[in-house]
Order: structure tokens, then C-alpha cells, then sequence
């Protein structure tokens, strides 16, 4: 079984090797575990961490470019282990891309598309676009398929073509589209997301409709909540635009009503 | 995810000066999508005797109606009210008759016993009962609601730093679970009054 492992060592893949055919050296590799039933560890590595997709991300793009929004939960099953994750992962200053799943996994491979982006540019003397920049990432996730990484990601940027945004995951899918979702909280955010869409929205208006989108599926969804952070990618890169607690966000949404007393208090008889 | 995960819940009651108080969240949910935020899980018996339930709403409901059924039976054969440790093994037995086949619930009762002396215990689903002096527990929030309860409570406390504190512990710990909270809701009960209480919290 041949795995991508550029991740590894990725100044070996593109030093040229003396000897053999001359451009592939012999690649490192992950240490696999010796055991009798490698699907079956696998399997129950993978429902030990609990992993689940429970978040909700969106990206949509419109006129102005592309908003990324994400809510910050991370947890464990029934129990939140941090309400102020970092899911909107920041490849490089004109390129974003968002976490679902397991958070590790999102982590590290982000970081090594970043790597790659980097050296594509050293190489080509240009920045690389979003669709060659997804396409990494779904390849390299690709060749892990059924190996229990667990990753529903949007990749989102500005390049020479304008706004570009892609969905990846670990089963190996690569979509390109205008408005995705990604988590447990995605059903929600839809809802809230393709009714209030146009495409000539401001910035301002297009913030505030992936902030009210995040925040109804931190409602409803038990598995997100936390904090809405609301990016916007430019021409000129991306600006983080807001990072509201959703708690504050409900009661200012939806603020506290005094209703009529029903009942007054009457003297309480002699005990 | 387990049976008692399905619906999400979360019950605290703690014994003070002369008084008691219950609380538990307002979520209904079915795994991880939220269906109702008013949801009632504490139940009066009588004036000076509540039960709380937690785990499958639908069994929640059931028990609460053939324990309010076996209790306006008792008030019609003895005419008067039952008392809290009475209730409390009405309970017990009416869980393990269904040893084979349970209920999944985890019950909370708190009640003002004779001269108004403060009762809470709690149970597993089998009917076995704990009782305690200072708090009992129960729910998917329970082993925050533990550790929050240990730090924060202190015996003898009067109605209004018992209503604090109660709150306090059941907001912090519903924070650290998916599946309870989204408000709070508190029953204080003294001899002289009953106080109720809807408290503001995170819809997350």
C-alpha cells in the first residue's frame, strides 16, 4: 500500500535523486501498527476519539468575494472539551480553509497544503489558485481513504480568476459551488443561509447573514456553539471581520421579555 | 450514544437552612438536535414534596403520572400528604417492579419532611436509593454537576445564597455538556413559600 507521505518530508519530494529514474526518491513512511486486524484497529481507533463532525462552517461567495463563518465547539461526545477552538485555519494571507471533524487532522493537514502552496510558489514564481491548491489537498486525502481521517473542510480564496471556494472531505470528495455547509449543525445553518442569500449583498449585510446563519445552528445543534468568528476574503486577502460569543448573540437577537405577573403573591396561611 | 443520552437532561438539589431547592435544565432534545427550550422535568406531588426526572422524557413523563396517580390514591385511603421518605421508597419500588424491563430514568426527590426538616435523594433506574445531606445529582450533566456542587456548596445555607449557589453550579456545569441547558429553571421551597425561578443562560 503506496501512501502519499510528501507530508512528511516535502524538500525531499523535489530534490532530484541520483541514481534509479531520477525524480522520485525513495519516500519515508507512516509507522503502521503490527497487528492482525489493521481495519479493525483502525475502526475502533476511530470511534474512540469520537469524532463526529460536530460543528458548523460555512463559506458562501457573492459579489464582494467570499465570507467564511465557524462557530468554535469541540467535543467529545456528550462532553464539550473547549467552547474557543480555532476553526477557521489560515493557510496563507489570501487563502482560508475551515475545520471539521477531527480537530488533528484538520490541523495538520492544513498546514502541510500551506507548506505546499508555499513552495508551489517558489517553484512557479506565482501564487498557485484555489482550484490547484484544493486539489492537493483532496489528492493527498485521497490515497489515506478508509484509514479513518476525518476531515470536511472548505477551502476558500481569491486568486487571479476571482473568488474561488471548494469543498473537500476525507472520503475524497472535491466539489467546486457558491454556498456550502459543513458539520452536524449544517441542516440549521442551510436553512438560515439559502433563504437570506443574494449575490449583490455588501460585506456588511453578507457578515451578518453567515453570523445569524452560524448562530441558529449553535441553537438548535447541541454539538456547536461557542463563539461565531466571520471572515471575509478579498482581492487583497482575507480580514477576520467579528468573533461574537453566541450566548450574548440569542438575548440580543431575541431579548428578554418581562411578561405580566399571573399570579401575586398572596399571605401564606398559618403553617 | 446510550439510552439515557437520548433526550439530555440535568437535575441538581441541595439541602439548605430549613429549606431546599431543585433545579434542572429546560432542553428537550432528541441526540443532538434541539426540539423544545421550555421543557418541565421537575414535578410537584404535593406542596412540600417535588420529584424530578431525568433521562428518557418519555418514561419521565409515564413514571410522573403513576406516581402522581399512586399518590392522590394514598391521599384519599390516609387524608393527608405523603412524606418525603415514604415517597421515596413509593419510588424505589415502583422502579424495581420493572427490574427486567426498566425505566430509564433517574429520579430526584426533594420534600420538607415532619417540623419541616429537608429531604433529597436521588436513585438509579433500578430503584436503588442514595441518600444524602448536602446535594444529590442526576442527568447527562451529572459528573460536572458533582464537581461543581462539591466545590460550591456549603451546609446551612439560607434561602437567597442556596438560590445562588444551586444556580451557579447547574449553569456552569450545563456549559461544559451538548446535550442540557439552553436556560435554567428553579424551585425553592421554604415552609412559607414556594419560589420559582426561570433562569437566563447560554442557547448553545
Amino acid at each position: 500500500m503506496k501512501l502519499d507521505t510528501t507530508a512528511l518530508d516535502s524538500s525531499a519530494a523535489l530534490i532530484p535523486s541520483i541514481g534509479g529514474d531520477g525524480v522520485f526518491p525513495a519516500a519515508p513512511s507512516f509507522d503502521l501498527p503490527s497487528c492482525d486486524d489493521f481495519d479493525g484497529f483502525q475502526k475502533n481507533a476511530k470511534e474512540t476519539l469520537k469524532h463526529a463532525k460536530g460543528t458548523t462552517t460555512l463559506a458562501f461567495i457573492f459579489k464582494e468575494g467570499v465570507i467564511v463563518a465557524a462557530d468554535s465547539r469541540a467535543s467529545m461526545g456528550g462532553y464539550i472539551s473547549s467552547q474557543s477552538v480555532k476553526k477557521i485555519i489560515e493557510i496563507n494571507p489570501y487563502m482560508l480553509g475551515t475545520m471539521a471533524g477531527g480537530a488533528a487532522d484538520c490541523q495538520f493537514w492544513h498546514r502541510n497544503l500551506g507548506i505546499k502552496c508555499r513552495l508551489h510558489e517558489l517553484a512557479n514564481k506565482r501564487r498557485i489558485s484555489v482550484t490547484g491548491a484544493s486539489k492537493l489537498l483532496a489528492n493527498i486525502l485521497f490515497s489515506y481513504r478508509g484509514m479513518g481521517l476525518s476531515i470536511g473542510t472548505m477551502i476558500a480564496g481569491w486568486d487571479e480568476k476571482g473568488p474561488g471556494l471548494y469543498y473537500v472531505d476525507s472520503e475524497g470528495g472535491r466539489l467546486k459551488g457558491n454556498r456550502f455547509s459543513v458539520g452536524s449543525g449544517s441542516p440549521y445553518a442551510y436553512g438560515v443561509l439559502d433563504n437570506g442569500y443574494r449575490f449583490d449583498m455588501s460585506v456588511e449585510e453578507a457578515a451578518e447573514l453567515a453570523r445569524r446563519a452560524i448562530y441558529h445552528a449553535t441553537f438548535r445543534d447541541g454539538a456547536s456553539g461557542g463563539v461565531v468568528s466571520v471572515y471575509h476574503v478579498g482581492p487583497d486577502g482575507w480580514k477576520k471581520l467579528s468573533g461574537d460569543d453566541v450566548g450574548e448573540l440569542h438575548y440580543k437577537y431575541y431579548p428578554v421579555q418581562t411578561t405580566p405577573v399571573e399570579q401575586e403573591m398572596a399571605e401564606a396561611p398559618a403553617a | 450514544m446510550s439510552i439515557f443520552e437520548y433526550n439530555g437532561s440535568a437535575l441538581v438539589a441541595m439541602v439548605g437552612k430549613n429549606c431546599f431547592a431543585i433545579a434542572s435544565d429546560r432542553r428537550l432534545g432528541v441526540q443532538l438536535q434541539t426540539i423544545a427550550t421550555d421543557f418541565q422535568r421537575v414535578y410537584k406531588i404535593h406542596d412540600k414534596l417535588y420529584v424530578g426526572l431525568s433521562g428518557l422524557a418519555t418514561d419521565a413523563q409515564t413514571l410522573h403520572q403513576r406516581l402522581v396517580f399512586r399518590h392522590k390514591l394514598y391521599q384519599l385511603r390516609e387524608e393527608r400528604d405523603m412524606k418525603p421518605e415514604t415517597f421515596a421508597s413509593l419510588v424505589s419500588a415502583l422502579l424495581y417492579e420493572k427490574r427486567f424491563g426498566p425505566y430509564f430514568c433517574q429520579p430526584v426527590i426533594a420534600g420538607l419532611g415532619d417540623d419541616d426538616v429537608p429531604f433529597i435523594c436521588t436513585m438509579d433506574c433500578l430503584g436503588a436509593k442514595e441518600l444524602a445531606k448536602d446535594f444529590v445529582v442526576s442527568g447527562t450533566a451529572s459528573e460536572s454537576l458533582y464537581g461543581a456542587c462539591e466545590s460550591m456548596y456549603k451546609p446551612n445555607m439560607e434561602p437567597d445564597e442556596l438560590f445562588e449557589t444551586i444556580s451557579q453550579a447547574l449553569l456552569a456545569s450545563v456549559d461544559r455538556d451538548c446535550l442540557s441547558g439552553w436556560g435554567g429553571y428553579v424551585l425553592l421551597v421554604t415552609p412559607t413559600e414556594v419560589q420559582e425561578k426561570i433562569l437566563k443562560g447560554r442557547m448553545d
